[in-house]
């Protein structure tokens, strides 16, 4: 038996669950501060850059900001529950991340209709590279979540809060890192 | 044996054969280059009509063909081999054992760790077999050329996502291991120095391949999505002006790739550091010296390599202020490394050091580690750097840090932990002739592009330079090299044909048969499942060696 997975050890104070997931996001960090740097980079470099707003769909951004916003709080919720119950609270937000993806496919085939692709210009790609990645990292949580939510039945009830707590975290800097890229890519 | 097993001494064993499978094939390709460096008008022997038509004509290698076998050596043998084996093999194998754990902390993820890896190595390998060839862009890919090259390029780039992956996976599992499965007892003073490199290493994984990562993607993206991340405005090839839109920085990949890159250093060095150190307090029979200021070096080594990175690109035209910046980081990241092997080697001193096979690879890996740390100096200063960038001087620097350097580690990991692990000893006679061999090979190869890179030849040009005039003088020392690759390679012959040997007819061994103080020899050899029989403690430090009215001239970590 692995010591530690559930329970905490009393010289680090975590249990390795926990310590796996911040380590896990300290190196998610380093990816999008990486893009971040190569975008202000670019972005400095540029002889023009457009308005955000007027080349992207600025209400279609805020609602998916605020689906994102609702998925990341449900599971949070899941936090309090214990057991079985974090089912429905973790479903809801698989739910909400679900619907954030459709908006934003329809945001993407919106732009290629109108022309706006990878190709066009630095703008345009760095928006589907930074977003897209991001959608990936929604996708990845949904299959987490998933996992959880099937997981939730057979597994103590402790091995679930444990990994319910790394999922709201993860969720929590899906949140952020989308923040981020509202304000530098429709904001600004 | 399962062959999907989440046993970190089975994953530990599965990265350790892949990565010498590489680490073989790495030595191949450079092979070829070799005896083409040497003789290029004279067609290969023997093996000469294997290539294809495509690749090599009579035996002799095409320029695209070269290409190929430059870049792909320098890719096989720091992300296939040298890091999986240092990292990968003695990291999955050891770390659990050393620190009195049953497993790795996420056992199943270790098992993703090593399929990624076997993955991204067989999808890079997979573009020899595309039109065009494997990437060829060298090592670094830089851009605009890797943009523009042929399908083998897409293949390299979605291999090296594969293994960025795996190390992120194996990395979190390192460190989540070392600080929460410590044996009761064990307080990260007391923790062996190799468990130390370990730890450091896996923090420069975890946080310099992202960089890489997201560098990948955009390069990528400007291969397959028609971006211009890294493309310039303007941009001419073959006479045709690019139809991209332009704007991009291959600067920018640069600062990216080696931003991971000069961290990778320190991860190709450091577990070879901490092999060196179990050793030689074995050998030596004594307490390492300085083991904590081994410690603050190997972390403050840890931090200082983020702050380096643009020392390999002084040539870029990126301004005095720039450069002087990282010179002087430069020059300080030496001191540690200086304060590291100048304990291990004060270590020796008064010791009544006991010969054996892995320390013989020890005891070399000093001086060579040495020479190569040292003729780094003149390169980290912009002043000398710009003279010596690009020749084979440059060359001769990071491969007397890797061969004679971290690769004499590892064979001394090797035949240090081969009884653990198989419960036989290596034949100690091929063991010295391996030895011996492969140290006046590698001086053959290596000391001469000291020279070369003095007298200006460039590190590739396709003829080895005989265009120029620089080359007058420097045919013959061509020649020693190959001659000294082909000792090399018969040299490990000798290895290979002890390793398998010995599995079957190797001395059985004893559970402890260096007589060590660390906790992987408190266990049976080969250790059951879980490692232990009775879960252990540790009540002293690692070095517990020649103790003044002990009984024997070594006390285990974990005895009372």
């Amino acid at each position: 038996m692995i010591p530690y997975t559930v329970e905490r050890r009393a010289d680090t104070g975590v249990n390795n669950v926990t310590l796996g997931i911040w380590l896990f996001l300290a190196s998610e960090v380093m990816l999008f501060g990486a893009l971040f740097s190569a975008y202000a980079l670019l972005r400095t470099a540029a002889p023009s850059w457009p308005r955000g707003a007027d080349v992207l769909s600025l209400p279609l951004g805020t609602a998916n900001t605020i689906v994102l916003l609702a998925m990341s709080a449900a599971a949070w919720r899941a936090r309090s529950a214990a057991g079985a119950a974090v089912r429905p609270r973790l479903l809801l937000s698989t739910l909400f991340a679900a619907a954030f993806l459709v908006v934003k496919g329809v945001e993407y085939s919106a732009e290629a209709s109108r022309g706006i692709l990878p190709s066009s210009g630095m703008f345009p790609a760095m928006y589907y590279t930074l977003t897209g990645l991001h959608a990936f990292h929604v996708v990845g949580g949904i299959g987490a979540n998933l996992w959880a939510i099937a997981g939730a039945t057979r597994v103590s009830a402790a091995l679930t809060a444990g990994r319910t707590r790394a999922l709201s975290l993860y969720w929590a800097f899906v949140d952020i890192v989308w923040l981020v890229i509202f304000g530098l890519l429709y904001l600004s | 044996m399962r062959v999907f097993s989440t046993d970190h001494k089975v994953i530990g064993k599965q990265y350790a054969i892949t990565s010498l499978c590489f680490l073989l094939l790495g030595f191949g390709l450079i092979l070829l280059i070799r005896w083409h460096l040497a003789w290029p008008t004279r067609g290969l022997p023997l093996i000469g009509g294997w290539f294809g038509e495509s690749n090599v004509v009579q035996g002799i290698l095409l320029p695209e063909f070269y290409n190929q076998l430059g870049a792909m050596h320098g890719t096989v043998m720091v992300f296939l081999a040298v890091v999986p084996l240092g990292v990968g093999a003695f990291g999955n194998y050891l770390v659990p054992l050393m620190i009195g754990a049953p497993d790795m902390a996420f056992p199943r993820l270790n098992m993703w760790s090593y399929w990624l890896y076997l993955a991204g190595g067989l999808v890079m390998m997979a573009g020899f077999v595309l039109p065009g060839g494997a990437a060829a862009s060298g090592w670094t890919s830089y851009p605009p050329l890797a943009v523009i090259a042929t399908a083998g390029q897409t293949a390299w780039l979605l291999g090296m996502l594969l293994i960025i992956t795996s190390s992120l996976f194996g990395s979190i599992n390192i460190l989540v291991t070392i600080l929460q499965l410590r044996a009761p007892g064990l307080t990260l003073m007391r923790l062996p120095f190799f468990i130390w490199a370990q730890l450091v290493t896996s923090f420069l994984l975890l946080l310099a391949f992202p960089p890489l990562e997201g560098a990948a993607i955009l390069q990528l993206m400007d291969r397959l999505a028609g971006t211009s991340f890294f493309l310039p405005s303007g941009l001419v090839v073959s006479g045709q002006t690019l139809p991209v839109t332009g704007g991009g920085s291959p600067i920018l990949w640069q600062h990216l790739f080696w931003f991971l890159a000069h961290p990778e250093v320190y991860v190709l060095i450091l577990p070879a550091l901490g092999i060196v150190a179990e050793v030689i307090a074995n050998a030596t029979r004594k307490p390492l010296w300085g083991y904590r200021a081994m410690v603050g070096s190997a972390l403050f080594m840890g931090v200082m390599s983020f702050l380096v990175w643009a020392h390999h690109m002084f040539l870029t035209g990126m301004g005095p202020t720039m450069s002087a910046f990282f010179q002087v980081t430069t020059m300080i990241i030496s001191i540690p490394s200086v304060v590291i092997v100048s304990s291990l080697l004060l270590s020796l001193y008064g010791g009544s050091i006991r010969f054996t096979v892995p320390a013989h690879f020890a005891l070399a890996f000093l001086p060579m580690f040495g020479i190569g740390g040292l003729t780094g100096l003149p390169l980290g200063l912009a002043a000398t750097d710009i003279p010596l960038h690009d020749t084979y001087y440059v060359i001769g620097h990071f491969h007397y840090v890797v061969a004679p350097g971290t690769l004499f580690a590892l064979f001394a990991g090797i035949y240090y932990w081969y009884p653990k692990v198989t419960g036989r000893q290596l034949n100690e006679t091929l063991g010295r002739l391996h030895f011996w061999g492969s140290l006046v090979a590698m001086n053959g190869i290596f000391l001469p592009m000291f020279f070369q890179g003095f007298a200006g030849i460039n590190r590739r040009l396709y003829d080895g330079g005989r265009s120029y005039s620089f080359f007058s003088g420097y045919e013959g020392t061509f020649q020693l090299q190959a001659w000294a690759a082909g000792l090399l390679a018969l040299t490990q012959f000798l290895f290979i044909f002890n390793f398998f040997r010995s599995l079957r007819h190797g001395m059985r061994t004893t559970d402890n048969p260096w007589h060590a103080t660390t906790l992987e020899w408190m266990t049976t050899s080969p250790p059951p499942h879980e490692n232990f029989h009775a879960a252990p403690s540790v009540h002293r430090g690692p070095y517990d060696y020649s103790a003044p009215g002990a009984p024997a001239d070594f006390i285990p970590q974990g005895q009372r």
